[in-house]
C-alpha cells in the first residue's frame, strides 16, 4: 500500500526552477531513498510539499491519499503532524533551551496523543538505544554526543507513531559504526509498518537499507528503481560517480609515494586542562602519546569522537595546549608555544573541517592565501606574493579567476581548496588535516581527496590526518594510529592494521 | 549555576571597592569645596567646618575613615543638607525611585516584548511596520519632550491625571509612561530582530514540522533564544531606571534619588555623591548577576 506518492513535483524559488517533475513513492513498511550530490534537490523534494522549504511547489504529493500541494499553512499543519521529520544536523535542529523530555512530550502532544508520562518518554529514548534514558530526559541537547542527538532527533520524529518518517541525512555527521547503528534503528522502526523516506549522499550505504532508490541530479530524477539493482548495475554516469565516490575498505589501497628520514617525533605527549567548576580536578585529554612521521609519510589518527585525536594533533602542531612531552623536528627539540620559532610554523600548517568557517568571511580568497606569506615569508614583496597566490590557485585547480571572491561566493569544495592553498602557501613540509573532507558531500570529498593525493606526491608532503573514516584515510595514509580515551592504543602500517586489528577500538572503527 | 553565582560574587566585591576608590579620588580631584558659597566664609569658620568634617586631614586618612565607616554601613553625614545623614537621604529618595523605575521597567518589558512578537508574527505586515515606527519614535524622543507633552495632554487639557507631585498612585502614571517609552521602544526592536533571527534557525523548522501553530512555535521555541540581547540591554538599563531618572523626576516634581545625585555633585557634597555612586554600582553589579542567571535559563549552554 502506498503511503506517500509524489508525481511531477516542481519547485520554483523566485524565477529559478529548483525541481523538475520529481516522482517517487513510499510504501507501507518500506524505505525509499533519495540520493544525490549536495545541491541536487533531494532535501527540497522532501520538504517542499510539506511547506517546510522556501518557494512555490506544483504537481502532486499525496500523503495517505490527502493532497499536500496547494494547501495553505493552517491546512498543512495537521498533515505535517501525520508525518515525522528527522532533520540533518541535530545539533541545531533541536531547541537548545528545552530539555529532551520536553521536546519529546511536545512531539507526542502535537501528534494528537494525550500527554505521556515520564516512563513512556523514557521508553521512547530506550527504543532508539539511548543509555540511562530516564536521566537523559532532564538533559539539554548540548549535553549529548552527536550520535545521541541524532537518536533523540529520530525518537522525537517517531514519538507520535507517524505513518511516514522523513529522515534528511540522518547519518552524514557520524562515524561508520554509528551510521550502521542509526540505519539499523530505522529498519527496526519500519517493522511496525512505518514508511521511511531517506535522504543521503552515500549511495552504497543507503542501498543496504532502502528498497527503492531515486538518484537526483540538478533537480531531476535521473534514475530510479530497486536499490540493489541500481547499486550493482548503475545506468547513468551520475549514479556510477556516486557509487565510485565512496571509498571502500574492500578494494586494495592505492600505491603511496615513498617516505624518507624522520621529520616529526612526538614523545610522551600529555594534555590536561583545568576542570569545570571550583576546585574541580584536572581533566586529562591526551595521555602519554608517542608517534613519528617521516618525510613524505602520511599518518592517520583515527578514533571515535571525543577520543582526543584533534587535541593531540593540535598539540603537536603547536596550535593547542601541551602539558608535558617532547616534540622533535628533524631531531631538534621544538621550542614552547610562547617562543614559537617561525621556522616550525612555516613547516607545519593546518586544514580544518569546516572550510567556510575557517576562512574570514570579509577577506578575499587572495588575501586569505597571502596572509601566511606576509607573516612567514617577509622576504617576498607584494608582486612576488601575488604571483605565488596565482600559482597556488592553479595548483589547487581553482584558477586565478577566484582571487577576488569572498567565502560566501564559494561552494564547500571550493572553500576547502582555498583553505588547502592557504596551508600550502608558506611551503610546509607537514600538513595537518583535521577531518578535512568529512563536512563535504561524497563527490566533492572524493575530488578533494584526489587533489591531496596529487599534492602528496608532487610536493613530497608529510600528512597528519585526523579522521573517523578509515576508508578515506587509507587512500592517503601509510600508517594508522588509533586513539581511545586520550591514549594511542594501537599503531602500525595501514594494511597490517586492517588485516589483523589488535585492539577492540580498531575493530570498532572497522565496523567488525 | 552555583559556580557562576560564586564567581560573580567574588568579582563583585573588588569591583565595588575599585568604584569606591575611583570616585573618592575623582571627587577630591575636582576643584571647589562643599563650603564654597556666593559670599566666602571667613577663614576661622571655614577651618572649623573643615575640622569638624575631617576635611583638613591627609587624603589617605580621610579615605581610611570613610572606608571604616562604610564597612559598618554608615555613608557619613551630608555636607550640604545639614542635620541629615546620607543614609537618611537615600532612605527618603530610594523608595520613590524604586517604585517609579520598577513600574517603568515592568511596563517597558511587557509592551516591548509583546510589540516585538506582534511584529515578528507577520514580518513585513502592517503590524510589523506600525510597531517598528512606534518603537523608533519612542526611542528617538527624549524624556524632557515626552514628559511635558504627556502632562500637557492628559493633565492640563483632559484633566484626567495630576500634573506633578506625589499624591497617590494616579500621579505615578504619567512619569512611569514617560520613563518607560524609550526602553519599551528599544526592547521592541531588540525582540523583533532577535525573533527574526531565531525564526530562521533549524530548531524552529523542527517545531513547525511537528504541526505546531505559529504562536506555539514562536512562544516556546523562538522567544527564549531571541530574548538574550534584550537581557543584555536591560541589565544596565534597569540599574539606571531604578536609581533615579533625573529628568523625569524633575519634570514631574518627584522627590526621588536623581535629584540628590545632581545637587550633590554640583555642591561637592562628597559623602552624598559617594553614597549614590556606590548604590548605583551595587545595583549594576546586581543586575548583571541577574542577567547572567537569565542567560543560563534562556540558553542552557551558557551554564557550561
Amino acid at each position: 500500500m502506498t503511503i506517500y506518492a509524489v508525481e511531477r513535483l516542481s519547485l520554483r524559488i523566485g524565477d529559478a526552477a529548483i525541481l523538475h517533475d520529481i516522482g517517487f513513492e513510499v510504501r507501507r513498511g518500506a524505505c525509499t531513498a533519495l540520493v544525490g550530490a549536495s545541491g541536487s534537490g533531494k532535501s527540497m523534494s522532501c520538504f517542499a510539499p510539506f511547506g517546510l522549504a522556501a518557494g512555490k511547489a506544483s504537481g502532486s504529493a499525496r500523503l495517505d491519499g490527502a493532497e499536500l500541494i496547494g494547501l495553505d499553512e493552517p491546512a498543512l499543519r495537521p498533515l505535517r503532524a501525520r508525518a515525522g521529520f528527522a532533520f540533518q544536523q541535530p545539533a541545531t535542529a533541536l531547541s537548545p533551551h528545552l530539555t529532551i523530555g520536553r521536546q519529546l512530550r511536545e512531539a507526542v502532544v502535537a501528534g494528537g496523543a494525550p500527554s505521556p508520562d515520564r516512563r513512556a518518554l523514557a521508553a521512547m529514548l530506550d527504543r532508539v538505544g539511548i543509555a540511562r534514558p530516564d536521566a537523559r530526559l532532564d538533559s539539554w541537547p548540548h549535553r549529548l554526543s552527536g550520535g545521541e542527538r541524532q537518536r533523540v532527533m529520530i525518537a522525537a520524529a517517531v514519538a507520535h507513531d507517524p505513518i511516514l518518517l522523513v529522515a534528511d541525512e540522518p547519518t552524514s555527521a557520524l562515524d561508520a559504526p554509528l551510521r550502521h547503528a542509526i540505519l539499523d534503528l530505522i529498519d527496526r522502526l519500519r517493522q511496525d509498518g512505518m514508511a521511511v523516506l531517506l535522504v543521503s549522499h552515500d549511495l552504497p550505504l543507503v542501498a543496504l537499507h532502502a528498497d527503492q532508490v531515486a538518484v537526483l541530479q540538478a533537480g531531476r530524477v535521473v534514475e530510479s528503481g530497486a536499490a540493489r539493482q541500481i547499486l550493482s548495475r548503475p545506468l547513468t554516469a551520475e549514479t556510477r560517480a556516486l557509487v565510485a565516490a565512496s571509498p571502500s575498505l574492500d578494494t586494495p589501497g592505492p600505491a603511496l609515494p615513498p617516505t624518507g628520514a624522520p621529520l616529526l617525533a612526538a614523545q610522551g605527549i600529555d594534555v590536561t586542562v583545568a576542570g569545570r567548576g571550583w576546585r574541580a580536578p584536572q581533566v586529562t585529554l591526551v595521555e602519554d602519546a608517542s608517534f613519528t612521521i617521516a618525510e613524505g609519510e602520511a599518518l592517520a589518527l583515527a578514533g571515535r569522537s571525543g577520543s582526543g585525536k584533534s587535541t593531540l594533533a593540535r598539540a603537536v602542531a603547536r596550535l593547542g595546549p601541551m602539558t608535558d612531552g617532547e616534540l622533535r623536528w628533524r631531531g631538534e627539540i621544538v621550542p614552547g608555544r610562547d617562543r614559537m620559532a617561525a621556522g616550525f610554523r612555516k613547516a607545519v600548517q593546518p586544514v580544518f573541517q569546516d572550510p567556510v568557517a575557517s576562512l574570514d568571511p570579509h577577506w578575499t580568497v587572495a588575501a586569505s592565501i597571502a596572509e601566511p606569506l606576509r607573516h612567514l615569508c617577509p622576504e617576498l614583496d607584494a608582486a612576488a606574493r601575488a604571483a605565488r597566490v596565482d600559482a597556488l590557485l592553479e595548483e589547487v585547480e581553482l584558477g586565478r579567476g577566484f582571487a577576488d571572491r569572498r567565502p560566501a561566493e564559494l561552494s564547500g569544495g571550493q572553500a576547502q581548496r582555498v583553505a588547502i592553498a592557504r596551508a600550502l602557501a608558506a611551503g610546509p613540509e607537514l600538513i595537518l588535516l583535521d577531518e578535512a573532507t568529512s563536512a563535504l558531500d561524497v563527490l566533492v570529498a572524493g575530488r578533494i581527496l584526489s587533489l591531496l593525493q596529487r599534492l602528496q606526491a608532487d610536493r613530497n608532503l608529510a600528512i597528519l590526518m585526523i579522521t573517523h573514516d578509515l576508508a578515506v584515510a587509507r587512500s592517503l595514509c601509510h600508517r594508522l594510529a588509533v586513539m581511545e580515551a586520550g591514549k594511542i592504543v594501537e599503531q602500525g602500517p595501514f594494511d597490517r592494521m586492517l588485516s589483523t586489528p589488535g585492539h577492540p577500538a580498531t575493530r570498532h572503527l572497522l565496523g567488525t | 549555576m552555583r559556580a557562576i553565582l560564586l564567581r560573580r560574587l567574588a568579582t563583585a566585591i573588588p569591583t565595588l571597592f575599585a568604584v569606591v576608590l575611583a570616585s573618592f579620588f575623582l571627587m577630591r580631584a575636582a576643584p571647589g569645596s562643599p563650603f564654597d558659597a556666593e559670599r566666602p566664609l571667613d577663614a576661622a569658620t571655614r577651618a572649623a567646618l573643615d575640622h569638624a568634617y575631617g576635611l583638613d586631614r591627609p587624603l589617605l586618612e580621610q579615605l581610611g575613615r570613610y572606608l571604616a565607616n562604610l564597612a559598618q554601613g554608615d555613608f557619613g553625614p551630608s555636607l550640604v543638607y545639614k542635620d541629615f545623614t546620607v543614609t537618611a537621604l537615600i532612605a527618603q529618595g530610594l523608595p520613590i525611585s524604586l517604585m517609579l523605575g520598577g513600574l517603568a521597567l515592568a511596563v517597558a518589558l511587557m509592551t516591548g516584548v509583546s510589540g516585538g512578537i506582534a511584529g515578528a508574527l507577520r514580518p513585513g505586515g502592517w503590524s510589523d511596520r506600525a510597531v517598528d515606527f512606534a518603537a523608533s519614535l519612542a526611542v528617538a524622543l527624549p524624556g524632557f519632550v515626552t514628559g511635558p507633552v504627556l502632562a500637557l495632554i492628559f493633565a492640563l487639557w483632559l484633566n484626567w491625571l495630576p500634573v506633578a507631585g506625589l499624591n497617590g498612585p494616579a500621579s505615578l502614571i504619567l512619569p512611569v509612561i514617560a520613563l518607560a517609552l524609550p526602553v519599551a521602544g528599544a526592547v521592541a526592536k531588540l525582540t523583533r530582530t532577535g525573533l527574526s533571527e531565531t525564526l530562521a534557525q533549524d530548531h524552529v523548522r523542527t517545531a513547525r514540522a511537528r504541526g505546531l501553530s505559529p504562536f506555539a512555535v514562536l512562544w516556546r521555541h523562538a522567544l527564549a533564544p531571541a530574548l538574550i540581547p534584550v537581557v543584555s540591554y536591560l541589565a544596565p538599563a534597569a540599574a539606571g531606571l531604578l536609581t533615579g531618572a533625573v529628568v523625569i523626576e524633575t519634570v514631574f516634581g518627584l522627590p526621588g534619588l536623581g535629584r540628590y545625585f545632581v545637587q550633590g555633585a554640583l555642591n561637592r557634597d562628597y559623602p552624598l555623591v559617594m553614597g549614590v555612586v556606590i548604590l548605583y554600582a551595587g545595583l549594576i553589579l546586581f543586575f548583571n548577576l541577574i542577567a547572567d542567571l537569565l542567560y543560563g535559563l534562556l540558553d542552557p549552554r551558557a551554564r557550561g
